[in-house]
């Protein structure tokens, strides 16, 4: 047992007894982390807003296997903009549920880390988008090792070429010639996802309305395919979105 | 001599439930009743008493024993509505003497992370009361955290095709508290709620 500092996102909390916490972190360090905060619930002044979601903190914990324990988290950002926004709170929320059902625990995830802050700086500074939300779905799931067969069928490895790609059941996609009845994705669609692929900055590939619907297709199959469930935050996204 | 189904161990069991209570307290809470028959009677009474009564206000969802609450048939300003979380939460606002208006109990706040959306809430009551008229403004009062923000934030959204006042309670650094021992969180949500002078 060692007491470590991590730089880390709240990702989610649930109470523990009457005066207990357990909080999922996402760390620079050490990827997805349960620690157990001590008396969170019954002082507010304990760890404060540090244990509120999508909050940037810096922490020190007691690691061990299973549950760490909480012992200091210091806030960087609590990200006042987004707090103040619905349309931003409802997707800082999801980015924050999809990391946490996504990720294993104890798997340092530098590149996802960095990929979380930048969108939730994105989303502190501009309004909500949803191709910004797909831009971070895609560079996620390419950091997992889940990209999309994007370039070549999966199944027998020809090239779409530009005659776009069909859509299967749980994200997978091919060629024509191989596929069983599937929802027809464009060329454009594979193009844009490749180019969101090539760079790391958000709000540099808008993606056009059939664009978007298609990608939102494509990438909905593939994470709930990874994550095993439908994630509860997209219900508020889409109620707030409309 | 504690068994199972004794009726201490019951009462244990009972108390358990409770929260903040753990096993030996329990035990502990049960052999203090034991000590005084009279204080079990009047527990139980008591317990019994406030099943009976307790019950919410049907107007402003506020626990209540009479319908409608003593608030809402009181006489106070029913052109402001305060919406709370909870009635803990009005019971605190009550305490401050500060508000004259009634208010709206929601029975919770919006929770994506948990699946508890406005659904689940005493929202289209809210609205019901608001388009029977007479409300000129709407005070919002839940809490300052993220399902709090949330659940303000939704309210203004929905409140704001209504021709009324909505407002906010202000937030930021504790009165008589020196900035420099403020923590990083309050002061950036103070800073975005910053007023003009
Ligand atoms: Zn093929
Ligand atoms: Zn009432």
């Amino acid at each position: 047992m060692h007491t470590e500092k991590l730089q880390a996102f709240t990702i989610s909390t649930i109470d523990y007894g009457d005066s207990d916490r357990i909080v999922s972190l996402f760390t620079l360090e050490q990827g997805r982390l349960r620690a157990f905060a001590r008396g969170a619930r019954k002082s507010r002044k304990r760890f404060g807003a540090a244990l509120e979601p999508f909050a940037r903190i810096e922490v020190q914990v007691r690691i061990k296997e299973g549950l760490s324990g909480l012992v200091q988290a210091d806030i960087h950002s609590i990200y006042p903009h987004i707090r103040n926004d619905l349309e931003k709170i409802a997707h800082a929320l999801y980015a924050c549920e999809l990391v946490d059902s996504i990720t294993a625990e104890s798997q340092p995830l530098p590149r996802l880390y960095r990929l979380f802050a930048a969108y939730l700086d994105r989303l502190e500074t501009a309004p909500a988008q949803e191709d910004e939300r797909r831009f971070f779905e895609i560079n996620l799931l390419n950091i997992l090792g889940y990209r999309p067969a994007l370039e070549n069928c999966s199944r027998c490895g020809t090239s779409y070429n530009t005659r776009g790609a069909i859509l299967l059941e749980g994200g997978e996609l091919c060629c024509g010639p191989c596929a069983a009845p599937g929802r027809p994705l464009s060329d454009a669609t594979l193009k844009n996802l490749q180019a969101c692929l090539g760079t790391g900055t958000f709000g540099s590939i808008p993606l056009q309305p059939d664009v978007l619907i298609q990608a939102g297709a494509l990438l909905d199959d593939a994470i709930s395919a990874h994550t095993g469930r439908r994630l509860k935050s997209l219900n508020f996204l889409r109620q707030v979105s409309l | 001599m504690l068994t199972k189904a004794s009726s201490l161990s019951r009462l244990v069991g009972e108390l358990k439930k409770l929260p903040g209570v753990g096993e030996r307290t329990a035990l502990r809470l049960a052999f203090h009743l034991l000590k005084s028959p009279q204080n079990l009677t009047t527990l139980a009474e008591a317990l019994l008493e406030v099943r009976a009564k307790v019950r919410t206000c049907s107007t402003c969802f506020a626990i209540t024993e009479d319908d409608p609450c003593t608030i809402c048939s009181g006489r106070r300003d029913t052109g402001t509505i305060c919406v709370v979380e909870n009635s803990q939460d009005l019971m605190a606002l009550e305490r401050s003497n500060a508000y004259h208006g009634v208010y709206h109990v929601l029975e919770g706040a919006i929770s994506p992370l948990a699946g508890v959306g406005p659904d689940a809430l005493r929202i289209s009551e809210l609205l019901e009361r608001i388009h029977r008229g007479g409300v000129n403004e709407v005070v919002i009062a839940t809490n300052f955290s993220v399902e709090g923000e949330a659940t303000a934030l939704y309210l203004a959204k929905l409140l704001k095709s209504v021709n009324i006042k909505v407002s906010r309670l202000a937030h930021g650094i504790p009165l008589g508290s020196d900035i420099e021992f403020v923590d990083a969180a309050t002061v950036q949500w103070a800073l975005q709620g910053r007023n003009e002078l």
